[in-house]
């Protein structure tokens, strides 16, 4: 009977042949075997399930009763075993294939950080990277997304709060980023100073006692708001306020008057090579040579596996053709570019809020092929810098 | 001596009340319908094919007519068989 017990121990179909077939099934019996789904096909044929375990006693008896056995199939776990075995480089590529979508599926292969800046999300990509979560490596015995982001949390101060999600084989992590507020330093009593000398053109203080009016000449350092609300008392609140004044800069330029400028003309011959450590090995395009000035530019790429970087490298070399051209610019040009480029470096010097209203030019002389060129600002910017007082020490 | 013993056997379960299979070597047919024949004590399979089942037992023979007839289970003194069955005969020896 096909039960469980016979599964594991194994059944056989086979097919009997032979004259005396009812003596031998009765001789197998006897043995102890047990027979079952007997049925007769023809005169002298029998098809009928054994059980494994009892197929050396049918071997032993079937020469004497003249019996064929022949057998058609066999059922169960030791017929599944042995047909696996025979067919060992499908179980090897199965157990291989098995290994292989594991280890693939348990493998990291992507970090996305967002709502950082570049700089945090570098650092937190480090740190990651110091607690072994990188792209490539096995999932297994990495901490959890728990763990990772209550260390991220704890190691990178910048941080107020980072998520960290694994999501099949990637991480997600997203974070919010501190934003400093220093609450405290904005209700210190203060008052304003002017950090440079200028004449007042506009004055709008939001806190505190303004002491200056419109049109006065400020020196540096002298105040310009206090937060000493009444003269002869002690209340001494924040100042808070914008001074805009008008300043004069000067400035001072050396022009030559003629320049001298390489020009690449277009042409280029490219050269290929590889490099094996200091050793070159030229592959193509060595053999052009390079006419006159040359500029040459080398760009030498790392092959990497991974994170081993080879130790060849891929060489690409290209020689620009140079054309020498120089210039001879006037009086007026000089000058036009002098103040241009003076206006530029002074508003970069002074930063955004400041506007140039007038410029003058004080002296434009020559001397040596050179252009001398004296220039003076007129620039409206503000001056007031907020001045805390230290209270009681 | 062999007819005394017979004698002797079938006394000793009457008096007994033991079942008289045990005591005198006779097979115990069960049927379950006409579908199921199950036959106990039997001392050997004498012919099998899809109609007749002929099997030996103590004292002769049992035939089984059928049609489709075909052994289920085969024990050292048990048979099951199955099939469409007709009949159940007896053939004592010596007749």
């Amino acid at each position: 009977m096909g039960n469980q017990h016979d599964f594991y121990q194994g059944t056989m179909n086979i097919r009997l042949k032979g004259s005396l077939i009812e003596p031998f099934l009765h001789a197998c019996t006897r043995q102890g075997c047990q027979l079952s789904r007997v049925r007769r096909i023809g005169d002298d044929e029998v098809v009928l399930t054994i059980r494994l375990r009892d197929w050396p006693i049918m071997r032993k008896l079937r020469k004497k009763y003249r019996c064929k056995i022949e057998i058609i199939d066999g059922k169960g776990v030791p017929f599944l075993v042995k047909r696996m075995v025979k067919k060992t480089s499908l179980l090897l590529s199965f157990i291989a294939a098995v290994i292989f979508i594991f280890v693939l599926a348990n493998t990291l292969w992507s970090i996305e950080v967002k709502g950082l800046s570049p700089e945090l999300e570098a650092s937190v990509e480090k740190k990651l990277k110091s607690y072994g979560v990188y792209p490539g490596k096995l999932t297994i015995g990495m901490d959890d997304p728990i763990e990772i982001q209550s260390k991220l949390l704890d190691d990178i101060p910048d941080l107020l709060w980072v998520g960290v999600k694994k999501q099949g084989t990637s991480y997600h992590l997203y974070g919010v980023e501190k934003t400093r507020q220093d609450l405290d330093e904005n209700d210190r009593p203060s008052y304003l100073v002017a950090t440079k000398k200028g004449m007042v053109i506009r004055s709008f203080i939001k806190k505190g006692r303004p002491l200056v009016s419109v049109y006065d000449i400020v020196k540096k350092g002298q105040p310009l708001a206090t937060g000493e609300l009444v003269e002869e008392g002690d209340v001494f609140v924040h100042t808070e306020g914008e001074v805009i004044a008008e300043t004069w800069y000067k400035a001072e330029q050396q022009l030559p008057l003629k320049h001298i400028l390489d020009l690449t003309s277009g042409e280029a011959n490219y050269s290929y090579g590889l490099k094996i450590g200091s050793f070159k090995l030229p592959l193509w395009g060595w053999w052009k040579s390079d006419e006159g000035k040359v500029r040459e530019e080398e760009v030498v790429t790392d092959w990497n596996v991974r994170d081993w970087t080879l130790p060849i490298q891929w060489q690409k070399k290209t020689a620009f053709q140079i054309d020498r051209v120089s210039f001879n610019q006037s009086k007026k040009e000089l000058q036009e570019i002098g103040a241009k480029t003076a206006r530029r470096s002074l508003l970069q010097q002074l930063g955004e809020d400041a506007a140039i209203k007038d410029e003058k030019v004080l002296h434009l002389g020559e001397e040596h092929g050179k252009v001398k060129l004296i220039l003076l600002f007129k620039v409206h910017e503000n001056i007031a810098e907020t001045k805390y007082i230290s209270q009681g020490d | 001596m062999a007819k005394w013993q017979q004698n002797i056997r079938a006394w000793i379960g009457r008096y007994f009340d033991l079942p008289s299979d045990v005591m005198l070597d006779l097979p115990r047919i069960t049927t379950i319908g006409s579908i199921h024949v199950y036959i106990e004590n039997h001392t050997g399979l004498l012919h099998f094919s899809d109609n007749e089942i002929r099997i030996q037992y103590k004292k002769g023979q049992v035939r089984i007519l059928g049609s489709g007839l075909g052994i289920k289970m085969m024990l050292k003194e048990e048979l099951l068989l199955e099939g469409e069955l007709k009949s159940v005969e007896f053939l004592p020896d010596g007749q």
